[in-house]
Protein backbone atom coordinates (compact mmCIF):
# COMPACT_ATOMS: atom_id res chain seq x y z
CA UNK A 1 0.00 0.00 0.00
CA UNK A 2 1.27 3.70 -1.30
CA UNK A 3 0.41 7.02 1.02
CA UNK A 4 -0.39 9.79 -0.66
CA UNK A 5 -2.25 13.09 0.01
CA UNK A 6 -4.22 14.17 -2.94
CA UNK A 7 -6.45 17.28 -1.90
CA UNK A 8 -5.55 17.98 1.20
CA UNK A 9 -7.08 14.28 1.76
CA UNK A 10 -4.58 11.16 3.19
CA UNK A 11 -4.82 8.33 0.89
CA UNK A 12 -3.72 4.86 1.55
CA UNK A 13 -3.92 3.10 -1.63
CA UNK A 14 -3.06 -0.12 -3.79
CA UNK A 15 -1.51 0.11 -6.83
CA UNK A 16 1.22 -1.56 -8.93
CA UNK A 17 1.33 -0.57 -12.70
CA UNK A 18 3.58 1.94 -14.57
CA UNK A 19 1.21 5.24 -15.02
CA UNK A 20 -0.07 4.82 -11.56
CA UNK A 21 3.27 4.86 -10.45
CA UNK A 22 4.66 7.83 -12.45
CA UNK A 23 1.41 10.06 -11.52
CA UNK A 24 1.04 9.41 -8.13
CA UNK A 25 5.23 10.18 -7.60
CA UNK A 26 4.44 13.99 -6.53
CA UNK A 27 2.01 13.09 -4.45
CA UNK A 28 3.63 11.05 -1.81
CA UNK A 29 3.05 12.00 2.05
CA UNK A 30 3.85 10.23 5.23
CA UNK A 31 0.70 9.74 7.81
CA UNK A 32 -0.49 7.83 10.95
CA UNK A 33 -4.04 7.80 9.65
CA UNK A 34 -5.49 7.49 6.46
CA UNK A 35 -8.59 9.13 5.51
CA UNK A 36 -9.55 6.86 2.68
CA UNK A 37 -8.06 3.41 1.83
CA UNK A 38 -8.39 2.51 -1.98
CA UNK A 39 -7.65 -1.24 -2.02
CA UNK A 40 -9.54 -2.61 -4.91
CA UNK A 41 -10.20 -6.40 -4.98
CA UNK A 42 -8.56 -8.21 -7.67
CA UNK A 43 -11.47 -9.82 -8.83
CA UNK A 44 -13.04 -6.13 -9.28
CA UNK A 45 -10.03 -5.35 -11.85
CA UNK A 46 -10.38 -9.20 -13.27
CA UNK A 47 -13.90 -8.11 -14.45
CA UNK A 48 -13.80 -4.85 -15.32
CA UNK A 49 -10.53 -6.20 -17.51
CA UNK A 50 -13.22 -9.25 -19.00
CA UNK A 51 -15.68 -6.30 -19.95
CA UNK A 52 -13.23 -3.77 -21.52
CA UNK A 53 -10.79 -6.42 -23.23
CA UNK A 54 -9.06 -3.72 -25.07
CA UNK A 55 -7.94 -1.94 -22.17
CA UNK A 56 -4.62 -2.78 -20.17
CA UNK A 57 -4.48 -3.99 -16.41
CA UNK A 58 -2.29 -0.49 -16.29
CA UNK A 59 -5.08 1.32 -17.64
CA UNK A 60 -7.75 -0.17 -15.87
CA UNK A 61 -5.93 0.36 -12.19
CA UNK A 62 -5.56 4.35 -13.64
CA UNK A 63 -8.72 4.51 -14.43
CA UNK A 64 -10.87 2.62 -11.55
CA UNK A 65 -8.59 4.03 -8.29
CA UNK A 66 -9.31 7.53 -10.19
CA UNK A 67 -13.06 6.62 -9.87
CA UNK A 68 -12.64 5.48 -6.36
CA UNK A 69 -10.84 8.71 -5.44
CA UNK A 70 -13.71 11.18 -6.97
CA UNK A 71 -16.55 9.40 -5.04
CA UNK A 72 -14.80 9.31 -2.28
CA UNK A 73 -14.15 13.17 -2.82
CA UNK A 74 -17.73 13.85 -2.31
CA UNK A 75 -17.46 13.30 1.44
CA UNK A 76 -14.92 15.30 1.92
CA UNK A 77 -17.50 18.47 0.33
CA UNK A 78 -15.39 18.38 -3.26
CA UNK A 79 -16.23 16.53 -6.16
CA UNK A 80 -14.62 16.27 -9.75
CA UNK A 81 -15.33 18.11 -12.71
CA UNK A 82 -14.24 16.67 -15.98
CA UNK A 83 -12.40 19.58 -17.13
CA UNK A 84 -8.76 20.69 -18.45
CA UNK A 85 -7.60 23.19 -15.38
CA UNK A 86 -4.99 26.02 -16.17
CA UNK A 87 -3.87 28.50 -13.53
CA UNK A 88 -2.86 31.79 -14.33
CA UNK A 89 -2.19 35.03 -12.12
CA UNK A 90 -3.20 32.59 -8.77
CA UNK A 91 -6.21 31.59 -10.24
CA UNK A 92 -8.03 28.14 -11.58
CA UNK A 93 -10.04 28.40 -14.54
CA UNK A 94 -11.44 25.12 -15.61
CA UNK A 95 -12.62 24.78 -19.33
CA UNK A 96 -14.86 21.46 -19.39
CA UNK A 97 -16.51 19.86 -22.35
CA UNK A 98 -17.11 16.45 -23.85
CA UNK A 99 -14.15 14.30 -24.41
CA UNK A 100 -12.99 15.61 -28.11
CA UNK A 101 -14.19 18.61 -28.03
CA UNK A 102 -10.64 20.30 -27.20
CA UNK A 103 -10.55 21.79 -23.71
CA UNK A 104 -6.82 20.52 -23.61
CA UNK A 105 -6.37 21.63 -27.16
CA UNK A 106 -7.65 25.29 -25.34
CA UNK A 107 -5.53 25.45 -22.24
CA UNK A 108 -2.34 24.16 -24.29
CA UNK A 109 -2.71 27.76 -26.53
CA UNK A 110 -2.99 29.68 -23.35
CA UNK A 111 0.81 27.42 -22.41
CA UNK A 112 1.38 29.01 -25.83
CA UNK A 113 0.19 32.75 -25.95
CA UNK A 114 1.71 32.98 -21.92
CA UNK A 115 4.41 30.71 -21.52
CA UNK A 116 4.33 27.39 -19.60
CA UNK A 117 5.79 28.90 -16.50
CA UNK A 118 2.87 31.68 -16.06
CA UNK A 119 -0.04 29.47 -17.15
CA UNK A 120 0.06 25.64 -15.25
CA UNK A 121 -1.84 23.04 -15.98
CA UNK A 122 -3.23 21.97 -12.58
CA UNK A 123 -4.96 18.56 -14.33
CA UNK A 124 -5.59 18.01 -17.59
CA UNK A 125 -8.93 16.44 -17.09
CA UNK A 126 -9.68 15.77 -13.58
CA UNK A 127 -9.50 18.30 -11.26
CA UNK A 128 -10.73 18.44 -8.01
CA UNK A 129 -12.72 21.21 -6.31
CA UNK A 130 -13.28 21.47 -2.52
CA UNK A 131 -14.54 23.84 -0.08
CA UNK A 132 -12.96 24.98 3.04
CA UNK A 133 -11.96 27.23 5.24
CA UNK A 134 -15.04 28.99 3.62
CA UNK A 135 -12.80 29.37 -0.15
CA UNK A 136 -13.68 27.46 -2.99
CA UNK A 137 -10.12 25.72 -3.93
CA UNK A 138 -8.84 24.05 -7.15
CA UNK A 139 -6.21 20.68 -6.54
CA UNK A 140 -3.76 18.60 -9.12
CA UNK A 141 -4.44 15.18 -8.56
CA UNK A 142 -2.73 12.47 -9.88
CA UNK A 143 -5.38 11.62 -12.54
CA UNK A 144 -5.26 13.44 -15.57
CA UNK A 145 -7.02 11.80 -18.26
CA UNK A 146 -4.25 10.59 -21.15
CA UNK A 147 -1.75 13.56 -20.65
CA UNK A 148 0.73 13.31 -17.74
CA UNK A 149 -0.32 17.20 -16.89
CA UNK A 150 -1.20 17.79 -13.17
CA UNK A 151 0.17 20.01 -10.29
CA UNK A 152 0.17 18.67 -6.95
CA UNK A 153 -0.63 22.39 -5.94
CA UNK A 154 -4.16 24.19 -4.50
CA UNK A 155 -5.33 27.29 -5.94
CA UNK A 156 -8.70 29.16 -5.50
CA UNK A 157 -10.62 28.92 -8.57
CA UNK A 158 -11.24 31.58 -10.98
CA UNK A 159 -13.77 30.54 -13.48
CA UNK A 160 -15.74 27.55 -14.46
CA UNK A 161 -16.03 27.81 -18.53
CA UNK A 162 -18.25 25.54 -20.97
CA UNK A 163 -16.30 24.96 -24.16
CA UNK A 164 -17.65 24.30 -27.27
CA UNK A 165 -16.42 24.74 -30.69
CA UNK A 166 -17.14 27.43 -33.01
CA UNK A 167 -15.38 29.04 -36.12
CA UNK A 168 -15.30 32.15 -34.28
CA UNK A 169 -14.33 33.23 -30.71
CA UNK A 170 -17.01 34.35 -28.09
CA UNK A 171 -17.88 34.37 -24.91
CA UNK A 172 -20.63 34.86 -22.54
CA UNK A 173 -21.56 34.90 -18.85
CA UNK A 174 -24.19 32.44 -17.81
CA UNK A 175 -26.90 31.54 -15.10
CA UNK A 176 -26.34 28.90 -12.48
CA UNK A 177 -29.85 27.18 -13.92
CA UNK A 178 -27.96 26.95 -17.14
CA UNK A 179 -24.76 25.28 -15.73
CA UNK A 180 -26.37 22.79 -13.81
CA UNK A 181 -27.19 19.99 -16.52
CA UNK A 182 -23.85 21.04 -17.96
CA UNK A 183 -21.95 20.52 -14.80
CA UNK A 184 -23.95 17.08 -13.77
CA UNK A 185 -23.03 15.86 -17.60
CA UNK A 186 -19.16 16.65 -16.60
CA UNK A 187 -18.64 14.92 -13.13
CA UNK A 188 -19.18 11.15 -11.44
CA UNK A 189 -23.16 10.87 -10.78
CA UNK A 190 -23.73 8.77 -7.44
CA UNK A 191 -26.04 6.50 -6.99
CA UNK A 192 -26.49 6.32 -3.18
CA UNK A 193 -29.24 9.19 -2.15
CA UNK A 194 -26.95 10.84 0.42
CA UNK A 195 -24.10 10.68 -1.71
CA UNK A 196 -26.14 12.61 -4.49
CA UNK A 197 -27.39 15.04 -1.49
CA UNK A 198 -23.61 15.87 -0.83
CA UNK A 199 -22.54 16.68 -4.83
CA UNK A 200 -26.00 18.43 -5.02
CA UNK A 201 -25.40 20.72 -1.56
CA UNK A 202 -21.87 20.89 -3.15
CA UNK A 203 -22.98 22.50 -6.40
CA UNK A 204 -25.38 24.53 -4.73
CA UNK A 205 -22.11 26.49 -3.47
CA UNK A 206 -20.41 26.46 -6.31
CA UNK A 207 -22.89 27.49 -8.60
CA UNK A 208 -24.53 30.20 -6.52
CA UNK A 209 -20.12 31.53 -5.90
CA UNK A 210 -18.71 31.44 -8.91
CA UNK A 211 -18.64 33.30 -12.27
CA UNK A 212 -20.03 30.78 -15.48
CA UNK A 213 -19.45 30.78 -18.80
CA UNK A 214 -20.11 29.75 -22.14
CA UNK A 215 -17.31 29.82 -24.20
CA UNK A 216 -17.18 29.27 -28.20
CA UNK A 217 -13.55 29.04 -29.98
CA UNK A 218 -11.50 27.89 -32.99
CA UNK A 219 -7.91 27.16 -32.41
CA UNK A 220 -6.02 30.09 -32.49
CA UNK A 221 -4.52 32.58 -30.15
CA UNK A 222 -7.28 34.96 -30.64
CA UNK A 223 -9.44 32.83 -28.68
CA UNK A 224 -6.84 32.73 -25.93
CA UNK A 225 -7.07 36.45 -25.60
CA UNK A 226 -11.37 36.37 -26.04
CA UNK A 227 -11.36 34.18 -23.51
CA UNK A 228 -9.01 35.47 -20.93
CA UNK A 229 -10.35 38.57 -21.12
CA UNK A 230 -13.10 37.44 -21.03
CA UNK A 231 -13.09 35.21 -17.31
CA UNK A 232 -10.12 36.64 -15.67
CA UNK A 233 -10.76 37.67 -11.97
CA UNK A 234 -10.06 41.54 -11.85
CA UNK A 235 -8.80 42.22 -8.65
CA UNK B 1 -50.98 8.38 -7.24
CA UNK B 2 -47.62 9.07 -6.41
CA UNK B 3 -43.89 10.16 -7.68
CA UNK B 4 -42.36 7.36 -8.58
CA UNK B 5 -39.52 6.33 -6.40
CA UNK B 6 -35.61 6.61 -7.46
CA UNK B 7 -35.72 10.44 -7.64
CA UNK B 8 -34.07 13.30 -5.78
CA UNK B 9 -35.71 16.51 -5.56
CA UNK B 10 -33.30 19.69 -4.68
CA UNK B 11 -32.55 23.11 -4.68
CA UNK B 12 -29.51 23.89 -6.39
CA UNK B 13 -28.03 27.63 -6.30
CA UNK B 14 -31.94 28.81 -7.18
CA UNK B 15 -33.65 26.00 -9.27
CA UNK B 16 -35.50 23.19 -8.35
CA UNK B 17 -33.85 20.14 -10.11
CA UNK B 18 -34.97 16.39 -9.96
CA UNK B 19 -32.05 13.59 -10.31
CA UNK B 20 -32.66 10.05 -10.72
CA UNK B 21 -31.04 8.00 -7.73
CA UNK B 22 -30.64 4.22 -7.41
CA UNK B 23 -31.10 1.90 -10.54
CA UNK B 24 -32.37 4.90 -12.58
CA UNK B 25 -29.55 6.65 -12.26
CA UNK B 26 -27.50 4.35 -14.41
CA UNK B 27 -30.07 4.63 -17.59
CA UNK B 28 -31.05 8.20 -17.36
CA UNK B 29 -28.06 10.76 -16.74
CA UNK B 30 -30.66 13.89 -17.66
CA UNK B 31 -31.57 16.48 -15.17
CA UNK B 32 -35.43 18.01 -14.54
CA UNK B 33 -35.99 21.26 -13.65
CA UNK B 34 -38.91 22.30 -11.96
CA UNK B 35 -40.55 25.69 -11.40
CA UNK B 36 -42.14 26.66 -7.93
CA UNK B 37 -45.53 25.40 -8.67
CA UNK B 38 -43.83 22.51 -10.44
CA UNK B 39 -41.39 21.92 -7.47
CA UNK B 40 -44.70 22.18 -5.02
CA UNK B 41 -46.87 19.26 -6.97
CA UNK B 42 -43.54 16.95 -6.74
CA UNK B 43 -43.05 17.22 -3.45
CA UNK B 44 -46.79 17.05 -2.39
CA UNK B 45 -46.65 14.16 -4.82
CA UNK B 46 -43.85 12.14 -3.16
CA UNK B 47 -47.22 10.54 -0.91
CA UNK B 48 -49.47 8.99 -2.40
CA UNK B 49 -52.01 11.80 -3.02
CA UNK B 50 -55.73 12.14 -5.31
CA UNK B 51 -56.19 14.74 -7.90
CA UNK B 52 -58.77 16.19 -5.99
CA UNK B 53 -56.26 16.32 -3.04
CA UNK B 54 -53.62 17.88 -4.68
CA UNK B 55 -55.96 20.85 -6.09
CA UNK B 56 -56.70 21.21 -2.47
CA UNK B 57 -52.98 21.91 -1.14
CA UNK B 58 -52.47 24.20 -4.28
CA UNK B 59 -55.69 25.85 -3.24
CA UNK B 60 -54.66 26.69 -0.07
CA UNK B 61 -50.51 27.43 -1.02
CA UNK B 62 -51.11 29.69 -4.00
CA UNK B 63 -53.76 32.52 -4.18
CA UNK B 64 -55.26 31.01 -7.14
CA UNK B 65 -58.98 30.02 -8.22
CA UNK B 66 -60.25 26.43 -8.30
CA UNK B 67 -60.55 26.33 -11.99
CA UNK B 68 -56.94 27.31 -12.97
CA UNK B 69 -55.80 24.93 -10.12
CA UNK B 70 -57.66 22.17 -11.28
CA UNK B 71 -56.68 22.27 -15.33
CA UNK B 72 -52.92 22.81 -13.92
CA UNK B 73 -52.82 20.16 -12.03
CA UNK B 74 -54.21 17.95 -14.93
CA UNK B 75 -51.85 19.31 -17.73
CA UNK B 76 -48.88 18.38 -14.94
CA UNK B 77 -49.96 15.55 -13.90
CA UNK B 78 -50.53 13.94 -17.58
CA UNK B 79 -47.03 15.23 -18.43
CA UNK B 80 -45.30 13.51 -15.63
CA UNK B 81 -47.33 10.20 -17.07
CA UNK B 82 -45.86 10.81 -20.08
CA UNK B 83 -42.54 10.96 -19.20
CA UNK B 84 -42.78 7.60 -17.06
CA UNK B 85 -42.35 9.36 -13.43
CA UNK B 86 -46.18 8.14 -11.94
CA UNK B 87 -47.02 5.16 -10.21
CA UNK B 88 -50.53 5.00 -9.57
Amino acid sequence: MHKLRVADINLLIDYKYDTMIKQAAFYKADFDKPDVTIDIPSENYDLWSKESPHLSMNDIEYIYTGAAFYEALLHFNGFMLHSSGVVKDGYAYLFSADPGTGKSTHTELWQKHFGKDKAVIINDDKPAIRLTDNRLWVYGTPWSGKTDKNVNIKVPLGAIVFLERSENNWIREIKPAEAIPLVMQQTIRPVEKDVMIMLLDMLDRVLSSTKLYKLGCNISEEAVEVSYNGIKVEE
Amino acid sequence: MKIKDGYLLREVAGSNIVVPIGEGAIDFSGVITLNEVGAFIWKSLEEDITEAELVDRILAEYDIDKETAQNDVKEYISSLRGAGLIAD
